[in-house]
């Protein structure tokens, strides 16, 4: 029993492109085989649970956690699959432990979106009868959304090229990153546009990885190391689905995932208080949209935040110091890669991307088009 | 668990082969309504939402996502889980850390599957691997058939046998006004069903179903505040198998096998040494017949190799000692997200005393649950009336 | 309602998922083998023993890697089998297998798991039986495509008689 939880330990694959040399069960086990190494547990002694995150249509496997169940460790014991973007599995990982259930939980979320089409996958999340016929994907919906931005607050291409200069400037600093370089904003805005006003380089890259963590409580924690983690906040949050029912404009839904977390972890200010932030810029203007959301701004401001040099690497509240999405994670382990990178940062084992001093770091991540479901975690040091 | 979980209502919809009147989300919305009529509850009460279902089975990615305005999700927390056919019964052990954890008190947990929508023996096919027997695998079928041959030339059971359990399950169908399969058939016909894979006939298999449950779950306190019959999950235990070594089918593997694995933690959680006297009434997950008599030696309610004279001697019949299924089971009523959270939610109406037709005749203080699904994986779950 | 269901109206949409999977470091090589010098390759976990089929990274009952190379003999014992009523697709062909056919596990000598594939035999209950002894049929060299359809059946090794009783 215990009433904190703790992160003890993360592993990351390198991130690239294509893995054509490995399965995703290989892929899964890397990162499993580091995370048990580095923080010296073994699976059938300390381990109580797992939980995996992907998805079947993504995976091309029915049940697709089949796939992973020996290398996670679900041989006679339990093992349980959230099926969206991977803070949740951090979020539900803790609910466990606090549940009295277990004491320690392994994590892996993993992905290979070289292996099929991310437009037909993300196409099949729409309803099938109301827009799936209209050929919407990620990025389409994504374009109405960053439109819409853009004319209510007016935020501009510019502002939201700038993401991507910044956030591909930070992923050279990143081991683990696959897509990094120093680009201008012209040199975003003249990629190509795939869905105006969305050009090419404002989209995070197709990526293969998997990322591992794994959770303790309290007790079991301060038997593993001496400077845990600690989850000290979470929730998460649906909005509607039909895009026509949102103001996309809007993010009802990041807004009250991220005060519950804040309350839970009892953060009354979020702009002071928050000292790094890793969250899904799956398209360049989310970064400046969920920052509003985070409230690390107020309404409208994403774009002058960015502006101001605040959410630089070593800006007051540095935003994706790893280069977030953009640098290339694939889906679905987005939000474990996240709450991973904020572990680092809070660790200060961030290495080149390390951010400074860090007390309190937040990762967000969401699942569905247009940011329809969010969650977000706090993590800290005490 | 830190707080004590109660299900305190729930709610099914009347499970079909062809539901053209609503979508997917429309089907599911029934359910809950259903159960929050049975909870006294508003939605806005609610504080967690939990989905389940198979996301490959009717083409549709994020399920929760789409559900989010017929699930009450809408602006509320909640998750997706997805672990195959154990999953409705795994929502309702994500629902009971969720209420166990102390941070949320009523969680609604949803199943669904609308198995018309689908192609699913294409879709059960490629549970195999990729490269490894995809393009053979029998979908469950050719499974269960293996079961069969290698149980009758075990023990010695024949085909009557199987039948037997084909009869009691749509013969109890038949008392349920939700199930699917309500069939007035006999021994007879079953043995006559045409032959899919010796010794699997027609009415060896179950159907494919559209259809959801809805359960909410509560603390204790909201439980003795609100509800009149709450039902208390006593213990929960899963155990998968690993992917490819399916031993489930050979009935005399002397390997550990999930089924009694999983059945052994669950006693030793609750201190039962015989579960048949502990437990008054049995929902599992049976996709096959053949597989309600393994279950049967498996959750240990007689010795291995007697299962088939436990049907015989109609001790699992709806008036037995040993009740088994008396909704009917997966044999009659089988919408796959939904079928684990049915045992549970069918386990539940027995101890309130409000199954209707197929309450069983006596008093039901303790139920145990099985889901079954993935490569031969089970999540057992135990309820009961009080607290002690 | 029936008569209102005909009013309703149902959309048919075909999701057609295009993949390429990744065989992975160990099915790549038991491919390779198969392929090339028609050999079936196992792997042995180095705790338990067990010589798994097919190769995987993990043994799953002692999480530790498998490392150990085994080649099975392509003779084995039948230890369940069907008869199978329902079209499945036959491998070798991508069109369904017309049914009635047997369809069997058998464990190749040597090996610790089974071998799932068409029986190519008489498809009656005289003809097959649990202890049969087995062989694997390969395809021919120049027709090896690399994937599991390069073994196309199991087939009866000649001369046994189903056992009495």
């Amino acid at each position: 029993m215990s009433d904190r939880v703790a992160i003890v330990g993360i592993a990351q694959s390198k991130f690239s492109a294509r893995r054509p040399e490995v399965n995703y069960a290989e892929m899964g086990y890397e990162v499993i085989e580091q995370v048990l190494n580095n923080t010296g547990l073994e699976m059938q002694k300390d381990i109580d649970n797992s939980i995996s995150c992907s998805h079947d249509i993504w995976d091309g496997q029915t049940i697709s956690d089949i796939g992973i169940t020996d290398v996670i460790g679900g041989h006679l014991r339990n093992e349980e699959k959230v099926a969206m973007d991977g803070t949740n599995m951090v979020l539900y990982g803790a609910i466990g432990i606090l549940s009295g259930e277990f004491e320690c939980s392994l994590l892996m979320a993993h992905t290979k979106m070289s292996q099929t089409n991310r437009n037909i996958v993300n196409n099949d999340a729409f309803d099938p009868i109301y827009t799936r016929i209209l050929g919407f994907d990620y990025t389409s919906a994504a374009a109405l959304q960053a439109k819409r931005y853009m004319y209510k607050y007016g935020i501009t291409q510019e502002q939201c090229a700038k993401v991507v200069s910044k956030n591909l400037a930070n992923a050279r600093l990143n081991p683990s990153a696959h897509n990094m370089g120093e680009y201008s904003v012209g040199d975003v805005l003249s990629s190509p546009v795939v869905a105006s006003p969305i050009h090419e380089l404002e989209i995070a890259p197709d990526t293969d990885g998997a990322v591992a963590m794994i959770l303790a409580s309290e007790k079991k924690a301060k038997e593993i190391t001496d400077n845990p983690v600690w989850i000290l906040g979470f929730s998460n949050c649906y909005d509607a689905h039909y895009l026509g029912d949102r103001d996309l404009a809007d993010y009802m839904s990041l807004q009250k995932a991220a005060q519950k977390a804040y309350n839970m972890a009892g953060i009354k200010n979020p702009r002071r208080e928050i000292d790094v932030v890793e969250l899904c810029d799956a398209f360049s203007y989310q970064e400046l949209l969920w920052s509003e959301g985070l409230g690390l701004c107020g309404q409208g401001e994403g774009g002058r935040l960015l502006d101001s040099g605040a959410t630089a690497l070593k800006g007051k509240i540095p935003v994706n110091p790893s280069g977030g999405l953009l640098s290339g994670v694939p889906e679905n382990v987005a939000g474990l890669n996240r709450a991973a990178e904020a572990y680092l940062q809070v660790k200060g084992e961030a290495g080149e991307h390390q951010v400074g001093n860090v007390r309190i770091a937040v990762a967000q991540g969401h699942s569905g088009f247009c940011g329809q479901h969010h969650c977000v975690l706090v993590l800290g040091k005490e | 668990m830190k707080r004590n979980v109660a299900i305190i209502g729930g709610g099914q919809t009347y499970h079909a082969a062809r539901r053209h009147d609503v979508n997917q989300v429309e089907m599911t919305n029934e359910a809950i309504r259903r159960a929050l009529d049975d909870a006294q509850m508003r939605i806005d009460e609610i504080d967690a939402v939990l989905v389940s279902n198979m996301e490959f089975f009717e083409g549709t990615h994020m399920t929760d996502c789409w559900m989010a305005d017929g699930s009450g999700a809408y602006g509320k927390p909640g998750i997706k889980i997805t672990t195959g056919g154990t999953v409705g019964a795994t929502t309702v052990c994500v629902g009971a850390h969720y209420v166990a954890s102390g941070l949320f008190d009523n969680v609604l947990c949803v199943a669904f599957e609308k198995q018309e929508e689908g192609d699913t023996g294409a879709i059960l096919s490629s549970v195999a691997h990729p490269l490894w027997g995809r393009s053979l695998a029998g979908a469950a079928v050719g499974y269960f058939a293996m079961m069969g041959s290698s149980y009758m030339a075990a023990w010695g059971a024949k085909e009557e046998h199987s039948a037997m359990v084909a009869v009691k399950a749509r013969q109890n169908a038949r008392k349920n006004k939700y199930a699917h399969l309500k069939l007035d058939i006999t021994i007879e016909d079953a043995l006559n069903s045409r032959m899919l894979a010796w010794p699997i006939r027609m009415l060896d298999m179950c159907p494919a179903s559209n259809g959801a449950c809805a359960m909410i779950l509560a603390d204790e306190k909201t439980a003795k505040d609100r509800c009149k019959k709450p039902v208390w999950i006593r213990a929960m235990e899963t155990a998968h198998n690993e992917q490819f070594e399916l031993d489930w089918r050979d009935v005399k593997t002397k390997r550990p096998i999930f089924s009694k694995v999983c059945a052994s933690r669950i006693y030793k959680k609750l201190g039962v040494s015989d579960p048949a006297k502990y437990f008054d009434v049995f929902e599992v997950y049976e996709p096959a017949t053949w597989a309600e008599l393994v279950w049967y030696e498996d959750l240990g309610l007689c010795k291995p190799g007697e299962g088939f004279k436990l049907i015989e001697k109609g001790m699992t019949n709806i008036d037995g000692p040993i009740p088994v299924n008396p909704s009917g089971g997966v044999l009659s009523t089988n919408c796959i997200g939904a079928s684990a959270m049915l045992r549970v939610w069918e386990a539940a109406l027995q101890i309130r005393g409000d199954a209707g037709g197929h309450q069983v005749p006596k008093d039901v203080n303790r139920a145990l649950t099985t889901a079954y699904g993935g490569t031969n994986w089970a999540v057992m779950t135990a309820l009961s009336k009080t607290l002690d | 309602m029936t008569k209102k269901e005909k009013e309703l109206i149902s959309i048919p949409i075909t999701v057609n998922v295009p993949y390429r999977f990744a065989a992975g470091k160990y099915m790549t090589k038991f491919l390779m083998e198969l392929k090339n010098n028609g050999k079936i390759l196992a792997i042995k976990c180095p705790k338990c023993g067990r010589v798994q089929l097919p190769p995987r990274v993990v043994c799953a009952q002692c999480h530790v890697k498998n490392d150990e190379w085994v080649e099975l003999s392509h003779e084995g014992t039948l230890v369940a089998f069907t008869i199978m009523y329902l079209p499945l697709t036959d491998p070798t062909t991508g069109k369904p297998h017309k049914p009635p056919f047997v369809y069997g596990s058998v464990r190749l000598d040597g090996a610790t798991s089974v071998l799932d594939h068409l029986v190519n035999i008489e498809p009656t209950m005289d003809k097959v039986w649990v202890g049969m002894r087995c062989k694997v049929v390969l395809r021919p060299q120049k027709d090896r495509i690399g994937d599991l359809s390069d073994i196309r059946c199991l087939e009866p090794l000649p001369g046994q008689k189903k056992p009495r009783g």
